[in-house]
């Protein structure tokens, strides 16, 4: 039974205003579902504070190792990439939510391969640094 | 929540390097992770609650925080790095 099933007309419990707004329509997802969502977030939030992390890392200790243009390049896309992650985690938790709350097919992880190419594009800087220096 | 105390006390390391404007990067870590802290106990009973009524709401407000924590932090950042 979902929140729009309730016998005898009775009102459904609130969700709350920012739920309603945002996630609106549909019948709440099986519980294990939602929470997987959740835990999925989780894991994007991790990658993110990880890329942060880094990016400071790298701006910090790689003094003598990279140009200085070179080294600030890498940690603000580090930095900027930990930040796109953290907001694109929370769009794809909230499309994703949308969707099972529909019965809809689940969305495309936008997310992934623009990781992918960030990564690509970060490790190519530091090879060509590496073979050129 | 461990994370974030992690990558606080990462920031912690880079304070020789970029000075006091990394405990700004600091407070917002820990801070996010002591508010994930102080309100598990109450989310972890409203979610074994809906587990068992089969209806857990979706935790929005927590989500977006989180996203948004991660945001400030990396803004930040980009500001200590650009400015140093």
């Amino acid at each position: 039974m979902t929140n729009s099933e309730i016998p005898g007309g009775a009102v459904p419990p609130s969700r709350g205003k920012i739920a309603e707004r945002l996630l609106p329509g549909g019948e709440e997802p099986d519980p294990r579902f939602t929470l997987a969502n959740e835990r999925t977030f989780l894991a994007w939030i991790r990658t993110s504070l990880a890329l942060l992390a880094g990016g400071i890392a790298i701006e910090a200790f790689t003094a003598d190792l990279f140009l200085e243009a070179v080294r600030k390049g890498l940690a603000v896309v580090l930095l900027l990439l930990g930040m796109l992650l953290s907001a694109g985690s929370a769009v794809r938790w909230l499309r994703v939510e949308r969707s099972m709350r529909k019965k809809a097919p689940l969305p495309l992880p936008l997310i992934v391969p623009l990781l992918a190419a960030a990564g690509a594009l970060a490790a190519a800087v530091v090879l060509v640094f590496i073979l050129w220096r | 929540m461990l994370a974030l105390v992690t990558v606080s006390a990462i920031f912690l390391r880079w304070l020789p390097q970029h000075g006091l404007p990394i405990l700004l990067l600091f407070a917002v870590s820990a801070g996010a992770a002591a508010a994930i802290y102080f309100t598990q106990r109450r989310r972890y009973r409203a979610r074994s609650r809906g587990i068992r009524k089969e209806n857990v709401d979706a935790d929005i407000t927590a989500v977006l925080w989180t996203a948004f924590a991660g945001v400030v932090l990396g803004g930040l950042g980009v500001g200590i790095v650009l400015a140093g």
